[in-house]
């Protein structure tokens, strides 16, 4: 069936010479995350379920990658283990190399709930890492100052995180985050909870950051523009048990911006992911059995 | 035509299903729901036809062959009084009658003078109760015979209102014979013909345990106001001593309450360690443990305040504990992802972020902690205000106990009032700290909290 408003799509797996470049460049950086076979079973009145699957991947040194997939798929599991906020059922993980034991400072992860310590000021969140690490006093507050300036909330620093609104708890989580200087940082649907607006600013904020300063960020979303307008590669996964149906790379040329949305690189991966996380019969529209409540001649569309 | 909307809250409906009302009119709901209760009090009190089915003996006279005797402020029921009444006078009609006939009174005049001091003593009340006598010459043979003398030749204006024709009569009849004999008191000169009694007069009056406000305010008033004798515990003092036991009891089981229970909180180790006892510990009432209390801290404080500490301190635990455990949990793996472990999870996370919950369930906890109080304060040697309020009880004075009860319920209720003003002040980031006003005082007081003020300036 011919619909006059659809256009022709590349495949998304034709990158330009620029973006292969971008590839090649990344798999020759070393690796800073390596997943293997990571599996995670929950046990509940009904039996096991088995959330994650045999779960493989490596992400490089200052790559972003983002993980989707429909809900219940384990994407949330698969970053809370690496955060070491829950265990592996078996399989492992490395990071730089070594195996972490439990959470810690390395691994820096930002919660779609701000999860801001409601009483401390926003430059106190900000200090409660290098505080922790035992930072003078001095040194702390003045790199938070630092990491509040970058995330542009100066005139917050003294503000409390509930005069705050969603946008800004966010941001103050990120500075959080990052103050602590982790190796990878993990994002758990940040910006899940945010209006559409304030998100779109949120992703535009996210780039400028991870584009100055040395961040390597494994990404949770369940939405698939804010995947490709951030990341380099996707990590797509299914549901029942959670499994790898695919690492996508995007082929969207880097640096990013909104307007990018209607390059057809960026339609083409959003079909794809579109096929991989909603197959087709999912989407056949069924009739609802709703009776007639308006006036004929009364059209609505 | 379209009626102007008017604005305001004159067109705000008083009920309306959770929508708060205009700080006036929460104001004056505040302020009526103290004075209801007053004014039910006050209905109940001061209106004669509502209740009161006790007289109140204003004046009384011993009966012969009776051996109940009342006296002027006793409680009788409104279907007795008549007899009483009734007695007196047929005994005066007996006494007049004697008179008449000229028969010789039984015993000798020595006994029968007396019997007439006794009886002219009688309005010796009533008139300290008017005002016509001061309180201190209630028992002043002169001054009480000067009362006789005023009421019988009318120097009292107030006499013909407060008295009872029939008493007036015969006062005046007394007084012929009174000033036949003196005209000032002489035990020797007082006439050796038996005297007319006092005919029992009373007001209606409700039962003793429900005394009018006026007097339960005016004694309370002279309770700690009155001079005491040198052995006697002042009022004030007594207040302290029960003061000091709550405060004494309950900082003691917070000294060692709270860290167990947020201990129990935080670590699943202690909970399953310490709690599944304390549960079954806290169904043992308090004051079961009384006489075991007394027996290993021996009399005095130390067994009241033992009473308090194990009345509050196995709640303490289970309530701090519960606090502690709905704390967020999300809080505590930012912190975790953030390097925070045990120690300084507990320091920098669990511990300030539970605090406001754990400052309302210490003003909830203090509350019951004066409950055990009233308790304690009975076990041992009996003292403080809970002593005062048993004797006083016992002796049915019902108005020296009102304010003593009134007064621990101010006490608690101030003091509750006092903390949850704090509470503001020292959680500033707590939602319902920032709805709240600050007055110039309040101002000042956050600004000396502030620790910033003190930090020096890079």
């Amino acid at each position: 069936m011919s619909n006059p408003h659809t256009v022709e799509l590349p495949s998304y797996k034709e990158q330009s010479p620029e973006v292969a470049r971008h590839f090649a460049e990344i798999r020759e950086r070393p690796v800073k995350l390596e997943i293997k076979n990571l599996c995670k079973t929950f046990q509940n009145a009904n039996g096991s379920v088995n959330v994650l699957n045999d779960v493989s991947l490596k992400v490089h040194r200052r790559e972003f990658v983002s993980v989707i997939g429909p809900s219940g798929c384990g994407k949330s599991t698969l970053i809370r283990i690496l955060a070491g906020l829950e265990d592996a059922t078996s399989g492992s993980f490395l990071l730089d190399g070594d195996q972490p034991h439990g959470p810690g400072a390395d691994r820096g992860m930002v919660f779609q709930s701000y999860t801001l310590f409601p009483w401390l000021t926003v430059k106190k969140n900000v200090m409660f890492g290098l505080e922790v690490a035992e930072r003078s006093q001095q040194a702390a507050e003045a790199e938070a100052r630092e990491w509040i300036d970058l995330v542009g909330l100066t005139k917050f620093a003294d503000a409390y995180p509930r005069q705050l609104s969603g946008g800004m708890k966010q941001r103050v989580a990120i500075a959080r985050a990052l103050a602590n200087q982790p190796s990878i940082l993990f994002m758990d649907e940040p910006f899940g909870a945010l209006d559409a607006q304030t998100r779109a600013q949120m992703q535009s904020h996210l780039l400028q950051i991870w584009r100055n300063v040395d961040i390597t960020v494994l990404f949770v979303t369940h939405d698939l523009e804010e995947a490709i307008y951030l990341s380099d590669r996707i990590l797509v996964l299914k549901a029942h048990p959670g499994e790898v149906l695919e690492f996508v790379e995007v082929p969207v040329s880097r640096p990013r911006s909104p307007q990018q949305f209607l390059q057809p690189e960026f339609l083409a991966t959003k079909q794809r992911l579109e096929e991989l996380i909603h197959p087709r019969r999912d989407i056949e529209e069924e009739a609802l059995p709703i009776t007639r409540m308006t006036n004929v001649g009364d059209e609505a569309e | 035509m379209n009626k102007p909307v008017s604005t305001g809250s004159a067109r705000r409906p008083w009920l309306a299903i959770r929508k708060d009302l205009t700080p006036h009119r929460q104001l004056f709901l505040t302020v009526c729901s103290f004075l209801l209760p007053l004014a039910i009090w006050c209905l109940f009190s001061y209106t004669p036809f509502i209740w009161h089915p006790d007289m109140k003996l204003e004046i009384s006279a011993d009966r012969e062959n009776v051996t109940v005797v009342y006296t002027a402020g006793d409680h009788v029921s409104k279907e007795f009084f008549p007899t009483i009444v009734s007695e007196v006078q047929a005994e005066n009609v007996q006494i007049l009658a004697n008179r008449e006939a000229g028969i010789e009174p039984s015993g000798s005049s020595s006994r029968i003078r007396r019997a007439n001091q006794k009886i002219l003593r009688h309005i010796a009340t009533f008139a300290v109760e008017k005002g016509w006598l001061p309180r201190n010459d209630r028992e002043n043979d002169q001054a009480i015979y000067e009362i006789w003398k005023a009421v019988a030749t009318d120097k009292i204006p107030d006499a013909k209102r407060r008295l009872t024709n029939e008493n007036l009569a015969i006062i005046e009849r007394n007084w012929d014979l009174l000033s036949t004999r003196s005209d000032v008191f002489n035990s020797r000169l007082l006439p050796e013909t038996p005297l007319e009694k006092l005919v029992p007069q009373g007001k209606a009056a409700n039962p003793v345990y429900l005394p009018d406000p006026h007097e339960v305010l005016l004694q309370g008033w002279s309770l700690f106001t009155a001079d005491l004798a040198d052995d006697e515990t002042s009022m004030s003092d007594r207040y302290f001593h029960s003061l000091r036991i709550v405060f004494f009891g309950f900082f003691l089981s917070c000294l060692i309450g709270i860290p167990i229970g947020i201990l129990c909180g935080a670590y699943d180790f202690f909970s399953k360690l310490f709690e599944p006892f304390i549960d079954f510990f806290r169904y043992m009432p308090a004051p079961a443990f009384s006489t075991l209390l007394v027996a290993v801290f021996l009399a005095h404080d130390a067994p009241k305040i033992a009473l308090v500490f194990v009345g509050t301190f196995f709640q303490m635990v289970l309530v701090v504990s519960n606090t502690t455990r709905l704390l967020d949990e999300s809080l505590l793996e930012a912190a975790q992802t953030l390097g925070a472990k045990n120690l300084s999870l507990l320091r920098r996370v669990i511990i300030p972020g539970i605090l406001p919950n754990l400052y309302n369930d210490m003003r909830i906890l203090l509350g019951w902690s004066w409950t055990w109080l009233v308790i304690a304060e009975l076990i041992g040697v009996k003292s403080g205000l809970t002593e005062f309020i048993e004797t006083q009880g016992r002796w049915r004075n019902f108005d020296a106990v009102f304010p003593i009860i009134i007064l621990i319920g101010i006490t608690g209720f101030l003091t509750d009032q006092f903390l949850s003003t704090c509470r503001s002040y020292l959680f500033p980031w707590t939602p319902e700290s920032a709805e709240k006003k600050r007055g110039p005082i309040g101002r000042f007081f956050a600004w000396v909290i502030n620790r910033d003020v003190y930090v020096s300036p890079k």
